[in-house]
């Protein structure tokens, strides 16, 4: 188990400094020259070639990638043009309310993906229809969705709120920046509610994307396992039928899902950049958005640095316990 | 053993859906749905070929009042600006259409050409190769798609170039597979004892084998392409304003949702039934090649 993470941790190096490279190269070659957006527009070729000099882009490209990554490591991601503020500063303000929404959106997805595989491959009643509607949300893009989920709970039906995280004054600022666990760890029920509210639409939109994609995944191994032998096995000793599916199929039949899990957390992100937009929801996706228009590379590499970590982790840890759920896997 | 290496349980979830059905696949008569859905995607392609000749309006020339209701003379309505929304869709799925095709085809090329070599040379070379596809599928395609747009500045053109340089490993292991799995067959034995050289073993021997499932994947993935790249034009990286995109129409008519629905939703449902298409012709394609082989 130990070289397995030490291994994992290994690769998971590797992987980042890949990252970084791509992010810092792209960097280079931003059509905005980083010397001229310091100057201004008239400076002259004399001031030009100090700055250069004194910015330290006259130094070979190997030096300046290893600057750059000790100062990703000391939290430096660069000054956003259109801000003004330093990049992290900027991120740390943004990323709780995405972290809430993406670990919400993740765990509906789970969830929501379970149901859907074990329905189906069960063939519980009702669960044909479900099959075609899986093939419908798989070809609907997240944004119709949101659009849809505004004119029907929120325009039509009145439930649900349209716009940010909170309708509150004032709203809780910490310990965890989740305003649902905020607010719960106040006494708060109303502000729960509240946030509660604000997270049902969004969540839902990132969240049934993957949801179909994880449940397709665990049904196609869920069939595979219930036509086994040990299953047969289970069924002869006389074992519930409950039983049998979710301490025999189940269990054997979760690697695959749990990968698939993973790779759908990098469309996911993606997902939660367009449903910010469409939400207004003050998060990292956001930002994205209003950088893009800005043409602010320094923002977009930070949040891709930002992100792909977060890939790259949640990734690391599916792979852990996958090996903790299946010890025949060989890494 | 390399330390950059996707897990078994990764592998298996990349796999194409071909394989499961291939050993099952014992019906006897094709299903008429999947001919119906292959169908659809070949009429498709065919309409948005022709959408020049069948947009009833022009695309910039506003042809009424802005924010009219679908009616008989605008069928889908017209936007902010009062430009036909359904001429702009014809033109936007032609755009979205053949965007996904284009990726689908430089990632069959460029990641089958490295698919091939990998498997059929083996040994260090194909370590080396799956070392480097490994490492590019572990970043986040979507997210770093977005970065490169951001670096080179948005634009059709530009968003093509990035998602075509993250989508490649996907196809680089498919067809890696298929090659490690053929060479193992008697008729590779056969071929080598012939005395077939390594280039025509690997194009007269290895790659037909690799055709079919191959394209089970491309048909299947063509649908999901669709959605990314309506996504990316949604947050502003595709073609400025006037060109019609369907996620850019979509995100551009969102401030108008509550009053004139048709102007963000219309684009949104174009893009919904592009990828349906292009998922159910995926399917019926899967099931045509899986009842055959």
């Amino acid at each position: 188990m130990t070289t397995l993470i030490t291994r994992r941790l290994g690769a998971m190096v590797l992987v980042l400094i890949l990252l970084t490279a791509t992010v810092f190269m792209l960097q280079q070659n931003t059509p905005t020259d980083p010397v001229h957006a310091f100057l201004g527009a008239n400076a002259s070729p004399e001031a030009i070639a100090a700055a250069t000099h004194a910015l330290g882009y006259d130094r070979p490209i190997l030096v300046q990638y290893a600057s750059y990554l000790a100062g990703l490591a000391h939290g430096d991601f660069a000054t956003s043009l259109r801000t003004r503020n330093p990049v992290a500063a900027d991120l740390v303000q943004y990323l709780p309310a995405t972290a809430e929404l993406a670990i919400f959106g993740l765990l509906l997805a789970l969830l929501l993906g379970g149901l859907l595989g074990m329905a189906t491959a069960l063939r519980v009643r009702g669960s044909g229809p479900l099959r075609v509607l899986m093939t419908a949300s798989a070809s609907t893009p997240p944004f119709l969705l949101a659009l849809g989920g505004l004119l029907f709970f929120y325009s039509w039906l009145g439930w649900l709120p349209a716009n940010g995280r909170t309708d509150m004054a004032d709203p809780p600022t910490g310990p965890t920046g989740f305003l649902t666990v905020d607010t719960l760890l106040q006494g708060d029920l109303g502000g729960f509610a509240d946030a509660a509210a604000h997270l049902m639409l969004p969540g839902v939109c990132i969240a049934l994307l993957p949801a179909v994609s994880i449940g397709r995944v665990l049904r196609s191994s869920l069939v595979d396992a219930l036509s086994t032998e040990y299953v047969r096995t289970a069924r002869a000793k006389g074992l519930s039928e409950a039983r049998v599916v979710a301490r025999h199929a189940v269990r054997n039949s979760i690697g695959p899902a749990l990968s698939m899990t993973g790779l759908q957390v990098g469309g996911m992100f993606a997902g939660v950049v367009v449903i910010e937009t469409v939400f207004g929801w003050p998060g990292i996706g956001l930002y994205t958005t209003q950088s893009i228009s800005h043409s602010d590379f320094p923002a977009i590499a930070g949040v891709t640095v930002v992100l792909g970590v977060g890939y790259v982790l949640v990734n690391t840890l599916v792979d852990i316990l996958q090996r903790m759920a299946d010890p025949r896997i060989a890494l | 053993m390399a330390v950059v290496e996707a897990s078994a349980a990764m592998r298996t979830a990349l796999t194409p859906a071909t394989r499961g059905r291939r050993t099952r696949g014992d019906r006897p008569s094709v299903r008429l749905l999947d001919r119906v859905a292959i169908g659809l995607g070949i009429v498709l392609t065919l309409v948005v070929l022709l959408a020049p000749l069948l947009a009833p309006h022009s695309i910039t020339v506003p042809t009424g009042m802005p924010f009219a209701p679908p009616s008989t003379h605008d069928w889908f309505g017209t936007d902010e600006v009062g430009h036909d929304i359904f001429s702009r869709v014809l033109l936007g799925a032609r755009a979205s259409w053949f965007a996904a095709l284009a990726v689908v085809a430089f990632g069959v090329v460029v990641g089958g050409l490295i698919g091939l070599t990998a498997g059929s040379v083996g040994g260090w070379v194909d370590g080396l190769l799956m070392r480097v596809t490994d490492a590019f599928l572990a970043l986040p395609g979507p997210v770093l798609a977005i970065a490169v747009v951001a670096a080179l500045g948005p634009s059709l053109w530009h968003t093509l170039i990035a998602v075509s340089i993250v989508w490649w490993p996907f196809y680089a292991r498919i067809v890696r597979g298929e090659i490690r799995a053929l060479a193992v067959r008697p008729h590779l034995e056969a071929a080598r004892l012939a005395g077939a050289g390594r280039v025509r073993i690997a194009l007269r021997h290895l790659l037909p084998g690799a055709v079919a499932p191959t394209m089970v994947a491309a048909s299947l993935d063509v649908g999901n392409l669709v959605l990314t790249l309506a996504a990316l034009s949604f947050l502003g990286l595709g073609a400025p304003s006037p060109a019609p995109e369907l996620g850019a129409m979509s995100a551009r008519g969102l401030p108008y949702l509550l009053a004139e629905w048709w102007v963000p939703v219309i684009p949104g449902i174009a893009v919904m039934v592009l990828a349906l298409i292009a998922n159910l012709a995926g399917d019926g394609l899967r099931d045509l090649l899986g009842a055959r082989s």
